[in-house]
């Protein structure tokens, strides 16, 4: 019974060294941040919540909101769809933030409910499932769903390369068949055709019998729709097979890191990239600079830190009209507001516009990997 | 007040599965990991047969454990006429195969999962309602099976058990018994999955994989295998544990390797220093090689 009343002791310890924290952020205008800070997927989640602290940082250096402090709750989700229902239900019950940003599609949807019920903005910022525009009211996206990115890249290979025989190789799970599915549906109307398409386990380490597959049916070009962690070693073991057709993906392999990890290898890859890129803007070469400077290193998915770095300026403009109306800070009011404003016009990645569907459109900036650095390809509105 | 709610369920669900995964592992003494499946069938098909066939949620809760009953009856009748670690090998593979299945179905939503799964209770009756129910079904799963392992069943259980040669000598059938034993927990674990779905609104296959099944029985082992209240603590300390670790306001960096290093370090100092978990089994539930073991020690 000693360890029993031990524990909970420890238990009511803990719980009381987190309401002076609390209470020191009251005063300022608080949303959450659930994010992946432990996990497989950690590298890109914990480089994404720098990105928005920065952020943060900045709107305060600049004044905060009317003279109070921006502040975040961040809690994490692992990029996991229970770890992310703690989260987002903490976030709305006990912390009592009007809005939180989130991302990775399975935590996106898994908290929809959570979100709905208790009438608290859930902001999508990185998830590109087809589903998140259909996930109810109060569930919105700040990043473009796959159709835009994929759409682009399937038809710029058919058309503009001239490419007609494709495979498509992708990751069993949400990011991979839906977008995969896009791929193939835009390829083959463009005139193209499809001449492989293969699912791969998410657990999968080695792929020699799907790739050998690919091989065979002679494609001019691969498309392959993984995850940041398997796809620059299945594109490793396709070079190591002697397959060297141009390999297309997504925004997700958008990476310096993919550079590092493939070598030569890294050759003719193309990727999408939904931000303008350092030779689009000098906000965003300004921001890669500070990276460098302060971390020694540019960021893990680079234009996915871009959006989370916009993140709080969205939801600092937001509190802002609220305020300055004097409107109370709920839910309920800040997606009337938000909704109201419609247009926000964010530092690293433009123009932003919310659409009936809860979606948003963006520009797809092309990028190819040519002599060992990424470079700008095309430019697809 | 809707976060301590949702611990609570989640609380009531891990006592379910805990209770009922020891026994069948403990009190029955069958090798088999594949616990989360059969609550992944419970909440699937809960899900599934509210949303899409319009089945009323009271029912179909119930009919969740029942698709769970079945299942498990499908996987034990070939696998354990073998041998007993046969059905740790068909449950792994069996575990595999249905998470499979519905990674590639495209009526279970796949592996993006399934969503707008309808509430129940909640828009009617208040979420209190729910914790009431998921923690009467948690009393209701713990007493049912306490009071079988206490009674005639559980001497037979125990008898079973420790030798399953003089147990058929003196005339039982230990296959129906080991039918029985893994059908009720399995069940119990589908009854849990119905009774997360409707309150979660969401599931993926990746909920319901080996993780899960490791987080059961270390559960189970830390608070103490065969023993009534062993699963209960383990459940509720180790669901309770991570969320209090995320109120301490520490830096990523040292949260994520603190869970890890914390639940490691739990599974070792149980198994070096206190084997019978926090709660022993008591007196009848010791194996026999442990009575041989105190013996020689006395």
């Amino acid at each position: 019974m000693t360890l029993h009343r031990r524990t909970l002791l420890g238990g009511i310890g803990i719980s009381a060294l987190a309401v002076p924290v609390a209470r020191a952020q009251s005063a300022a205008f608080r949303f959450g941040l659930a994010m992946p800070l432990t996990g497989g997927q950690a590298t890109y989640g914990q480089d994404q919540v720098k990105a928005a602290q920065w952020a943060i940082e900045d709107i305060n250096n600049a004044g905060g909101i009317n003279g109070k402090p921006l502040a975040a709750i961040v809690l994490d989700t692992q990029a996991d769809a229970q770890t992310g229902i703690q989260a987002a239900t903490r976030l709305a019950s006990v912390e009592k933030v009007p809005a939180f940003v989130t991302a990775w599609s399975e935590v996106v949807k898994a908290v929809a409910p959570i979100a709905n019920d208790s009438k608290v903005v859930e902001l999508s910022v990185g998830a590109n499932s087809a589903d998140i525009a259909k996930l109810g009211d109060y569930v919105y996206t700040t990043f473009p769903l796959a159709a835009v990115d994929i759409t682009a890249v399937a038809r710029y290979a058919a058309t503009t390369m001239d490419k007609q025989r494709a495979a498509v190789l992708y990751i069993n799970n949400e990011t991979g068949t839906v977008a995969a599915q896009i791929y193939r549906d835009v390829f083959t109307k463009a005139g193209g055709k499809v001449v492989a398409y293969e699912a791969y386990d998410p657990k999968a380490t080695d792929w020699t019998g799907t790739l050998l597959k690919v091989r065979m049916a002679l494609p001019d070009i691969i498309h392959i729709q993984g995850l940041v962690a398997d796809t620059p070693q299945v594109i490793a073991q396709m070079r190591q097979l002697g397959i060297s057709q141009p390999i297309s993906s997504y925004s997700a392999i958008y990476n310096p890191k993919l550079i590092q990890q493939l070598g030569p290898a890294a050759n003719n890859v193309i990727a999408t990239s939904l931000a303008p890129g350092v030779d689009n803007s000098p906000a965003v070469k300004a921001y890669v600079e500070r990276w460098t400077k302060e971390v020694g290193r540019e960021p893990n998915g680079l234009p996915y830190t871009q959006y989370l770095y916009d993140a709080p300026y969205l939801v600092a403009a937001v509190f802002k009209s609220l305020d300055d109306k004097k409107i109370p800070i709920t839910g309920e009011n800040f997606r009337k507001e938000m909704l109201a404003i419609r247009t926000f016009d964010l530092p690293l990645t433009g123009k932003l516009t919310f659409a009936d569907d809860h979606t948003v459109s963006k520009r797809v900036y092309l990028m190819r990997v040519t002599d060992g650095a990424w470079t700008q390809l095309a430019v697809v509105d | 007040m809707e976060y301590i709610y949702a611990i609570a369920i989640l609380m009531a669900l891990y006592v379910i599965l805990a209770t009922s995964f020891n026994f069948i592992i403990g009190y029955g003494g069958l090798i088999s990991i594949a616990h989360p499946v059969f609550y992944a069938l419970g909440a699937y098909s809960s899900a599934l047969l509210a949303r899409d066939m319009g089945v009323p949620v009271f029912l179909a809760i119930p009919a969740g454990g029942l698709i769970a009953l079945i299942a498990s009856v499908a996987v034990a009748l070939p696998s354990l006429r073998i041998s007993g670690d046969y059905l740790l090998i068909a449950s792994i593979g069996f575990q595999l195969g249905i998470l499979e299945l519905i990674k590639n179905l495209p009526w279970t939503g796949g592996s993006g999962g399934l969503t707008n799964i309808p509430s129940f209770l909640t828009q009617t009756a208040g979420r209190e309602a729910y914790v009431a129910f998921a923690v009467a079904a948690a009393i209701g799963s713990v007493l049912l099976l306490r009071w079988i392992a206490q009674g005639p069943y559980g001497r037979a259980m125990s008898a079973m058990r420790d030798d399953e040669l003089a147990f058929a000598a003196l005339g039982r059938n230990a296959m129906t018994m080991k039918i029985a034993i893994f059908a009720l927990g399995s069940s119990l674990a589908g009854l849990a999955g119905g009774i997360y779905v409707h309150y979660f609104r969401f599931i993926a296959p990746g909920q319901f994989d080996i993780l899960q099944s490791s987080a059961l029985l270390t559960m189970v082992v830390v608070g103490g295998l065969r023993s009534t209240w062993g699963p209960i603590v383990g459940a509720i300390a180790l669901e309770a544990l991570p969320q209090a670790i995320t109120f301490v306001n520490l830096p990523p960096s040292v949260l994520g390797p603190l869970q890890g290093i914390l639940f490691t370090s739990l599974v070792l100092i149980f198994m070096f220093v206190r084997p019978q978990g926090l709660i022993a089994a008591s007196e009848r539930w010791h194996g026999r090689n442990e009575e041989v073991r105190d013996a020689r020690r006395a």
